[in-house]
């Protein structure tokens, strides 16, 4: 994966089939504290194994299948950057997946194209309504898909369009953010 | 601060309101695209894929696909890849998938209902 937004979607797509309905995700950066944070979690079925299965790669629940990738390859990513991955039960009933790491870390692969993962699971999904929180230092913004999908006249809210409306209100935020920070 | 809840029946209320709006935002069209989203799908582009796809279907003002995901079918070497299942349930399956493959599938499968298979993937 070439970069984190990659993961959050791969990610996204667990708690998909985890048949969850809503998807929080919360992006951290502190640049006081030279930490990333990221955290993924949902109100889906759960983990049905313990966290050290589910980070193993040759682990998985999926049949006709001998290796788990996604969960792994995040772990790898996370602690090249001098992190750590945890995954714990999310206050929300599912799953939450945490990751640390230094956010000026030279091996931190970049965020990535956020907007676009986030766009390609709001027109995919359309019964998934996803919160995003991103904050900068003490800047935060939040992005709910369903608050975006009512602001949108009622005959233009489908799919592509909602997602059109997520990806420019996220890119927008980062770049608010990013400024004011 | 959000509206209390004070009854029953609000809160059936509140659940049609959001059922309409999910099923407004979802309503089934005559052609599906179902994008290959495992690990494998994500790392070999399908991201690129599908937001290639979504702009086409804007671009050309195509309003008779649904967009859906699925996860890794086993096939990690053809990723990525997505199904197309038309309105009379038939579907094919493309693989290794870049953007010209694509606007080749939209214009002739999606617009014109013939399959291109030179870019089918048999299983």
């Amino acid at each position: 994966m070439r970069d984190l937004s990659l993961h959050i979607l791969d990610l996204a797509e667990n708690s998909v089939r985890a048949g969850a309905s809503l998807l929080v995700v919360s992006i951290e950066e502190d640049p006081v504290q030279d930490r990333l944070t990221i955290v993924v979690e949902d109100n889906g079925s759960g983990l049905a194994v313990t966290p050290e299965s589910a980070t193993d790669p040759f682990y998985t629940t999926k049949k006709g299948k001998r290796v788990g990738l996604g969960l792994a390859l995040f772990k790898g990513t996370v602690e090249q950057a001098g992190g750590r991955l945890v995954i714990d039960r999310s206050e929300h009933g599912g799953v939450a997946v945490k990751a640390e790491m230094q956010l000026r870390h030279i091996d931190r692969n970049p965020l990535g194209d956020l907007a676009a993962t986030l766009s390609s699971v709001v027109c995919t999904n359309p019964g998934l309504d996803i919160c995003c929180r991103l904050s900068v230092g003490e800047v935060k913004r939040v992005i709910q898909v369903s608050q975006v999908a009512r602001q949108l006249p009622e005959n233009a809210r489908h799919s592509l369009a909602v997602a059109r409306r997520v990806s420019e209100e996220i890119n927008a935020a980062l770049t608010e953010l990013r400024a004011t920070a | 601060m959000s509206k209390r809840i004070t009854s029953p029946q609000e809160l059936l209320r509140l659940k049609d309101t959001f059922k309409s709006e999910t099923e407004l935002r979802g309503e089934p069209k005559a052609i599906q695209v179902i994008v290959h989203m495992g690990t494998c799908g994500i790392a070999a582009g399908a991201r690129e894929i599908l937001d290639q796809l979504m702009n086409l279907l804007i671009e050309q003002q195509i309003d008779t696909v649904t967009l859906r995901q699925t996860g890794c079918i086993g096939l990690c070497d053809q990723e990525p890849m997505f199904t197309i299942k038309d309105a009379s349930g038939q579907e094919t399956l493309y693989g290794k998938l870049n953007e010209s493959k694509l606007r080749r599938i939209v214009r002739e499968h999606i617009l014109d209902g013939k399959p291109v298979t030179e870019f089918v993937v048999n299983v």
